[in-house]
This record gives structure tokens, C-alpha cells and sequence, in this order.
């Protein structure tokens, strides 16, 4: 009955033209945000919200909004996994889910410093950077999907970045410590 | 170092770079299956779903008998709480009370979702009050939210609408295990479905003032919190 109603066809158009563009980014948001089984659940999750408020989606900034959905979504099957003690298990938001294998030791060791770099951000600073660097978003669309407004998503992503620069510079092994500082690592 | 740079380096370690497009028919039938799910959400406030999307989900609709027959003997075991709630001194102090934590709302730019935390009624012998929106009208807390998750002592409601009380991003429902038991019995919580909860003094009314969203108990919620 309700397929036959038109607004309810019109309704599931909409929806087609939109989702399809939407999975995609969403997976590779949450990859980097989790594990593959959480990314999965969450992606059920997300583009239900998104069937659900489609009317609520703004036209011109659909992916941001899902992103922030997404994020949503993401934050509540942590929350409810940390009640279930599964801490480690599935609040990777740093570690790539997949290692590369070892390549040239002066490059893994730079990726290793840059994970542990931004683990040293605050959550916010270092979701801004994420949004930045691997959504690719404008500082308006993040603050679409942080809750901000753009000016202040602008000012916090230039801090975090500035922050995540210092760290990188402060934790350069000075010439001739590069087999101390190798050794530190497990 | 400029921000170029550190894009890219960044854009070097990123965990999706190896990501493998999905299985097209997946995503065509994880679509299919979204937009088969119920649609009431669909409603902003005040328009809350069309006729045809309230009519789908009237009743039993994909739901076994035994879930209801197992909904309507724990109402008339566990509902009861209710009666003695609404009949009596509300501020008895043996009520195991979970007030809405107003310390845990809103609170914008932060990661944490807000909660209203809410307990179950005591499971007590008595009648349940047919539900009436004047008697509604008194709770603190309403709101039609979907079941995030049934866990030991929690369930966890993702609020779509808050007809009275302060607006939250989440509403836990916490309770022992009996009372989780008679409370889950008596409103029949289920993972991803949509419900109507009203709460009197933190605890969660049953009785039939809470329940499965249904055009009936809408319209005793609207009625109930006009506006």
C-alpha cells in the first residue's frame, strides 16, 4: 500500500540517487575509523538514519551529513562495546586496520611516528585532521559533520594541524641518534 | 614542514587507501533492505508520518504472535509498577529512582552523546490505569526513539522526538535484571524497533503509556503534549 502511495515511490527514488554515492566514502570513513565488523554494522546503522531523515539531508552537503551520522553512529557502538569491556578490540581509531608489510625501515618508521603522532592529539584535533587529510573536506564541510561552525572548524583544524607538525618536528631523531631511537622500537 | 606535505604524508598512511570497492549486489541489497525498514521515522516533529506509513506499522506487523503474547502476560505482571507510581506518594523513598540526568545533556562540540538515563519501575502486584492522555501528560519525560541495543542492565534508545523533558541523544534505561525482565517484558524492547517511552520520576511508565509505536499510542502522546 504504501509503495503505491507516490510520495513513498518519490520517496524511495530520492533515496536511490542519493545512497549509492554515499557507500562508498562511508566504508573508507569507517575503515579508518575501526574494525571491519563494527565498519559494518555502522554502515547499516548510518544509511538507516539516512532513510529515515532523508527529508532531513541537506541537498548540496549530503556526504558531510552522512560522515556526521556516521561518526554518530560510530561514538554509540563504541560507547555500547566499552560497556561490554571490548575496549581494545574495537576503539582502533589510529591503528590501520590493515598493516602494510614492512617496506624500507626509514619509511615504517616514519608512518609509525605519524600514528603515534596523532595519537597524541586530543579526539576532536585529531578527527579534524583525519576529516582533512583522508575525507579531503573543506573546513566548512567539516563543521558540517563536528557540529561546528565553519569558523571555528577552521580555526581548530589549523590548530591541530599546526600541533600535529610541532609533534612531528620535536620527535625527529636528531642526526647521528637514528639507531637509538630505532632500537626504542618494539 | 607546510600543510601540503603533512597531507600527504598523512594521506600516505591512510588505513582505507587498500580498501576493496563492495560487492555491488551487497550494496544493492543493503539499500533494498534499508528502505525496507520501517519508515515512521521519517516524520519531523509535528508531522509525525503519513497515514500509509502508520497504517504498515500498526499491529503485528512483522512480528510473531509469541512476542506479543509474551508483551501482554509481562504487562500484566510487570505493569503494575505503574499504578502504584501514578497512585501513589511519588516521593516515597524507596522508589529506586533515575532521575534524567540533566548533568549529562547537552553539551555542544563535545564527543560524548548526551543520555537521559532513566530506571525501570519495581515490579510490583497491582492494576494497571487505563492509559489516558491526561494521565500521560504528567510524565517528565516522552519521546519516540529505536532500540539501539538490549544489553545486560541497559537499554539504549536513539530519541527521534522528545515530547516533554529535556532533549537528549540518547536514553538509557537502566534496571537490575529483574526489572529489566519485567520491563523488557511488559514494552517488549527490541533491537531497531521504534517506541514510545514516557517516564514519570525517572522510571519508565508501562501499562500501555509505553509501548511500540502504534497510531493509537501517537495519537494518546500528541494528545497528551500538544505543540
Amino acid at each position: 500500500m504504501a509503495d503505491d502511495d507516490p510520495g513513498a515511490a518519490e520517496r524511495r527514488a530520492r533515496f536511490e540517487a542519493l545512497a549509492p554515492e554515499l557507500v562508498e566514502p562511508l566504508r573508507r570513513f569507517l575503515a579508518r575509523r575501526t574494525d571491519p565488523v563494527t565498519a559494518d554494522d555502522v554502515l547499516g546503522e548510518t544509511l538507516l538514519v539516512c532513510w529515515r531523515r532523508l527529508d532531513d539531508v541537506p541537498p548540496d552537503a549530503a556526504l558531510p551529513w552522512a560522515y556526521g551520522v556516521a561518526r554518530h553512529c560510530l561514538a554509540n557502538a563504541q560507547r555500547s562495546a566499552r560497556r561490554q569491556g571490548r575496549v581494545a578490540a574495537r576503539v582502533a581509531t589510529v591503528d590501520p586496520p590493515t598493516q602494510s608489510s614492512p617496506g624500507p625501515g626509514e619509511t615504517q618508521h616514519g608512518e609509525e611516528r605519524l600514528h603515534e603522532a596523532l595519537a597524541r592529539l586530543t579526539d576532536t584535533e585529531a578527527e579534524l585532521v583525519r576529516l582533512w587529510a583522508w575525507e579531503q573536506l573543506t573546513p566548512s564541510e567539516i563543521a558540517g559533520v563536528m557540529d561546528l561552525t565553519p569558523n571555528a572548524a577552521s580555526i581548530r583544524l589549523h590548530r591541530a594541524r599546526e600541533k600535529l607538525k610541532e609533534i612531528l618536528r620535536k620527535d625527529r631523531p636528531a642526526a647521528g641518534h637514528e639507531e637509538s631511537t630505532e632500537g626504542r622500537t618494539p | 614542514m607546510n600543510d601540503d606535505e603533512l597531507q600527504q604524508r598523512l594521506r600516505a598512511i591512510d588505513p582505507a587507501s587498500d580498501l576493496t570497492p563492495a560487492d555491488p549486489d551487497r550494496v544493492a541489497r543493503l539499500l533494498e533492505d534499508t528502505m525496507n525498514t520501517d519508515l515512521t521515522d521519517t516524520s519531523a516533529p509535528g508531522t509525525p508520518g503519513t497515514p500509509e506509513q502508520e497504517s504498515r506499522n500498526d499491529g503485528t506487523r512483522n512480528r510473531s504472535p509469541l512476542t506479543w503474547l509474551v508483551a501482554a502476560a509481562a504487562v500484566l505482571i510487570a505493569g503494575v509498577g505503574v499504578f502504584s507510581l501514578l497512585g501513589n506518594d511519588p516521593e516515597r523513598d524507596d522508589a529506586p529512582t533515575a532521575a534524567p540526568s540533566a548533568s549529562a545533556s547537552v553539551d555542544p562540540g563535545s564527543t560524548a552523546p548526551s543520555v537521559t538515563e532513566l530506571g525501570a519501575p519495581p515490579p510490583a502486584a497491582g492494576r494497571c490505569m487505563v492509559p489516558t492522555a491526561e494521565a500521560l501528560s504528567t510524565a517528565q519525560v516522552a519521546f519516540s526513539g529505536t532500540v539501539q541495543s538490549v544489553e545486560a542492565g541497559v537499554v539504549t534508545l536513539v530519541p527521534d522526538r522528545f515530547y516533554t523533558g529535556e532533549a537528549t541523544e540518547l536514553v538509557e534505561v537502566r534496571a537490575t535484571p529483574d526489572e529489566l525482565t519485567a520491563l523488557v517484558g511488559a514494552v517488549s524492547f527490541e533491537e531497531g524497533r521504534r517506541y514510545l517511552v514516557s517516564a514519570t520520576d525517572g522510571q519508565v511508565t508501562v501499562c500501555g503509556f509505553s509501548g511500540p509505536l502504534s497510531p493509537n499510542l501517537e495519537a494518546l502522546y500528541v494528545e497528551a503534549f500538544p505543540g
